[in-house]
């Protein structure tokens, strides 16, 4: 599988990708996107480097780490960070349903678990933009979605 | 003890409501102890009996300052389905509570010399000390749901301590076989709980209890009195051991003689009979009589006689159990105060005399270091005051008077003439069978007390006099069953024990149904000084008893010849057949489903989807709207395109070929997405589909190149499922965008902007309107990850998943 073709389509692509998914992250509330793609897309960049350049890249070329025997890479490297991710994910997502209770106590309201908000401002350079608070949320989703594909394309492809 | 909270002025006070905080504090204390336990332990080692036993001393306490008062305290706990964290004090409640923490004193002191330097003392205290809560719980619970829950913890706590000499195959057996027939019968009793609340409109036992007679009005308006009495019925038959569920409690014997003696004969089993009359006075009527009546007496003689056959001390006690609890269980089968009498005042009687066998037998094993009867004799000189106990507690136990037990064995001789004489025909049978039943019960009484008499055999070794904390408990139980006896000889001469009197008045008033209830009791025992019927059956039992006593060997030999003839009566079996049964219809069961293909699973579960599906279409009628296809050219030939890859996909010869065709479906969909301008999902569609394709590629590698050959049969099966899950989802796709108006998609549509700022619809439904599906659904993908890891990580160490 690892063709010198697929090695440049993939120098090319995996760049071209990341932004894709970053623009796909933020303007996910108003247009086409959001956590849950941009996540996807991510993990399948990332997975199209693993088929071409092999499962150590990440962990050799990225971290610049020695890479070890299947069950240490398993139990310290690069997955343990996938699992860091998803796991902090996940805390994000619900962190960010329980500031909206914090708010309320705070304010003397009461707020269910997960209510969003939102204000519009106006950034230089980026003009009238909307704020949502949403985004945190999303971007649990993002991380949920981008450490457990990684986890099992990483964990699978060892084997 | 049991005459201190007698003494107290209960009927003056009688109105004042209970105290939500005592309550609380009497249930939640032992929970706290128990979870204090492994710390306290570490710090008083053998001593910790005494910690477990100040902590009963404190509940015992809490159950005193609650008797007296009536009526429920409650705090909301599930407020939509009014289900509260409800208490109820009242005199039954107090009578089982004060046993629960009283007894727990006595066999905490005792727990002290009989564990002695066992290992895994604290899981006993532990556990010990959250049966009493548990126990505590189910006796002042004021709410149906409370009292189930707290019903199915003592189970387990059964389950824990019945179990507790873990390593031993049979205390495991007998662990899971209390477990499984009590908590089964709590799943019956439930189901009865759910049909009265839904029938009454609350869950409250308080409010059902204040108005006895509008609830048994509302049951019988919806013709639920049958279902529910037998619902209830079965939960507390299994949880009290009558026939046929009796077969637990022998088994359960392997547990520490101190559980024996605490729940096996004092307190748990009697939350059986604490059911019967906690909703005696909602149910009790002629299909309550009959049913409790026969089962009881039935369980009373049945039990007697297998006591008859028994070969050990403690088996002689489980067996003795049985047939008390079928008495009491007969007791308040009865209609009309003197059932309930017989019942409540044998719940106590019961307690003190049998407890404090449990002891004796406790004390008898643990210094002569056997339970047989055969080799045990003339053990009065070796344990002279466990002697006098027996003596009280076993002749109170078979009925003679002047002890406890006679008086409560001759208030249901009266109830049963009384129920015949009224009723007539077969209802003779009840004082008949009764009768029968005592002369067994008699019988082996004196079979238990002759261990302490006749010739000290060779073989018996040296035996020490127990220390005094296991001396001291058993004393205590047998001074109150002889003080009670006392008080029926007192009373005959017109000065009566008052105090027992009129707390067993006060605790039967509270068991009365709504048409006794006028009638409050006044409730009186003596010893009879004339002759009436209850007199002369009391005088044939005793008779009988002796007799058979004298003649034991042959007795025993008649009564083994009958079981042998008939072992119905034992009915042992049902519950190894149920179980093994169970265990191996699921082997089979298990073998079609877990093949290890993964084939096999998609395959059930996609039968399983189009079978749960399907039945719910058919039950609730839906129906398949007319669809009128009016798709453009284009989208014609992108779903042309799709169906000439799918069939690909499945004539496939190679991995690649067949994932390569797959992927050209998803994409068609894809581009269908897009021209149905459905861009969100459209490039969703296309990133899942990219993934799952790099996915297959990276773990192509693995699998053979080419499939192998496919069997017709099983190529037949997997076309019939493909055609009916298609079927499935054609149906289920129609039926969902038929639905109008379409509320909750112009609902979005209308508040999207306004009220998330956001212009992606599915976007925000996504992370702020149905933002809570997506947490869930995040969870799933993470835990998918963890799963993958595990059983990737397992087989990498070499254990199989």
């Amino acid at each position: 599988m690892t063709t010198v073709i697929l090695r440049t389509i993939t120098r090319l692509v995996l760049p071209l990708g990341f932004v894709v998914s970053f623009a796909f992250f933020l303007q996910g509330h108003n247009l086409p996107g959001g956590g849950f793609i941009a996540g996807v897309l991510t993990a399948s960049v990332v997975a199209l480097a693993y088929l071409a350049y092999g499962l150590d890249v990440v962990e050799d070329d990225v971290f610049g780490r020695e890479v070890e025997a299947a069950v240490e890479h398993v139990q310290h490297g690069v997955v343990r960070d996938y699992q860091t991710l998803y796991a902090s994910g996940l805390a994000v997502a619900v962190a960010g349903g329980l500031a909206a209770i914090v708010y309320g106590y705070l304010t003397d309201t009461t707020i269910p678990f997960m209510t969003q908000t939102f204000r519009y401002a106006t950034v230089p350079l980026f003009g009238h933009i909307e704020l949502a608070s949403a985004i945190v949320f999303d971007l649990g989703v993002y991380a949920v979605v981008v450490g457990a594909l990684l986890t099992i394309i990483s964990v699978v492809g060892a084997e | 003890m049991v005459t201190f909270i007698l003494g107290l002025p209960y009927e003056s006070n009688v109105q004042s409501t209970p105290d939500l905080w005592v309550l609380i504090a009497a249930v939640g204390l032992p929970f706290v102890a128990a979870a204090a336990t492994p710390l306290v332990a570490r710090a008083l080692g053998n001593r910790t009996a005494y910690y477990a036993a100040a902590v009963a001393a404190v509940c015992f306490g809490l159950v005193v300052t609650l008797a007296g008062t009536h009526g429920g305290a409650a705090v909301t706990w599930v407020g939509p389905l009014s289900i509260s964290l409800g208490f109820y004090v009242d005199g039954l409640a107090t009578l089982v509570g004060a046993l629960a923490s009283g007894v727990g004193v006595l066999v905490f002191c005792y727990s002290a010399g009989y564990m002695r330097g066992e290992p895994g003392q604290p899981k006993y205290y532990a556990t010990m000390l959250a049966f009493m809560g548990s126990m505590l719980g189910v006796v002042y619970a004021g709410d149906l749901v409370v009292l189930f829950c707290f019903w199915e913890l003592t189970s387990i706590a059964s389950f824990l301590l019945v179990g507790h000499y873990s390593d031993r195959r049979e205390s495991r057996y007998a662990a899971r076989k209390a477990m499984l027939v009590t908590v089964g019968g709590g799943l019956f009793m439930l189901v009865g709980f759910v049909l009265l609340a839904s029938t009454v409109g609350t869950y409250s036992l308080t409010a059902m209890l204040a108005e006895p007679a509008a609830t048994r009005a509302a049951v019988e308006g919806a013709g639920l009195l049958l279902p529910i009495l037998s619902l209830v019925g079965i939960g507390a038959a299994a949880k009290s051991a009558q026939v046929p569920f009796h077969v637990w409690l022998p088994d359960a014997m392997a547990a520490p003689t101190p559980v024996s003696a605490f729940l096996h004969s004092a307190t748990m089993v009697k939350a059986g009979v604490f059911l019967l009359g906690r909703v005696r006075p909602i149910l009790v009527g002629g299909d309550w009589t009959t049913a409790f009546v026969a089962l009881g007496l039935l369980t009373m003689l049945v039990a007697a006689v297998l006591a008859v056959c028994a070969s050990e001390l403690k088996e002689l006690l489980a067996y003795s159990t049985v047939s008390h609890l079928g008495l009491i269980v007969a007791g308040f089968g009865f209609s009309g105060a003197l059932g309930s009498e017989t019942a409540v005042f044998h719940i106590l009687n019961h307690a003190a005399f049998k407890a404090a066998l449990f002891l004796v037998a406790g004390i008898v094993a643990h210094e002569a270091g056997t339970r047989a009867f055969d080799d045990l004799s003339g053990l009065r000189h070796d344990l002279p005051i466990t002697a006098g106990v027996t003596v009280v507690a076993a002749l109170g136990m078979g009925g003679v008077p002047p002890f406890n037990g006679f008086y409560s064995k001759e208030l249901l001789f009266e109830a049963s003439y009384e129920f015949a004489h009224h009723a007539g025909g077969l209802a003779w049978l009840a004082p008949v069978v009764a009768v029968v039943g005592s002369v067994f019960t008699l019988a082996y009484s004196l079979r238990f007390l002759s261990i302490f008499f006749g010739e000290r055999p060779e073989t018996l070794g040296s035996v020490h006099r127990a220390p005094w904390p296991m001396t001291g408990p058993p004393v205590v139980l047998a001074a109150i069953a002889g003080v009670i006896g006392l008080g029926g000889i007192t009373a005959a001469l017109g000065a009566p024990l008052a105090p027992v009197e009129s707390f067993v008045g006060w605790v039967v008033a509270s068991t009365l149904g709504p048409d006794a209830a006028g009638h409050a009791a006044s409730f009186h025992y003596y010893l009879p000084t004339y002759v009436s019927p209850a007199v002369v059956m009391s005088a044939l039992a005793i008779v009988g008893g002796v007799a058979c006593f004298l003649r034991w060997r042959r007795v025993r030999w008649a009564t083994r010849g009958l079981l042998d003839a008939l072992p119905v009566l034992r009915a042992d079996g049902w519950y190894d057949r149920l179980v093994y049964g169970a265990n191996h219809a699921s082997t089979r069961v298990q073998r079609a489903l877990w093949t290890g293909h993964l084939r096999t699973y998609a395959a059930w579960t996609f039968v399983g989807a189009v079978a749960l599906a399907g039945f719910g279409y058919v039950a609730t009628g839906v129906a398949v709207p007319n669809a009128t296809p009016s798709l453009g050219a284009t989208l014609t030939i992108i779903l042309a395109v799709a169906a000439v890859a799918a069939i690909a996909a499945v004539r496939a010869p190679s991995h690649v070929a067949g994932v390569m065709a797959l992927s050209v479906v998803g994409f068609a969909v894809t581009v269908f997405f897009v021209l149905a301008s459905a861009p969100d999902v459209a490039l969703t569609q296309v990133v899942v589909e990219t993934v799952t394709f790099v996915v297959f590629l990276v773990i192509l590698d693995k699998l053979p190149s080419y499939y192998g050959r496919i069997e017709r049969s099983r190529a037949a099966r997997d076309v019939v499922i493909s055609v009916l899950v298609g079927a499935l989802v054609t149906i289920t796709t129609l039926v969902a965008t038929d639905a109008t108006p379409d509320a909750i998609a112009s609902y979005f549509v209308e508040n999207t902007v306004e009220q998330a700022g956001g212009h992606n619809i599915v976007n925000v439904i996504l992370v702020d309107f149905r933002g809570l599906d997506t947490l869930g659904e995040i969870s799933v993908v993470a835990m998918a990850a963890v799963t993958v890891l595990t059983l990737i990580v397992m087989r990498e160490r070499g254990e199989t998943p």
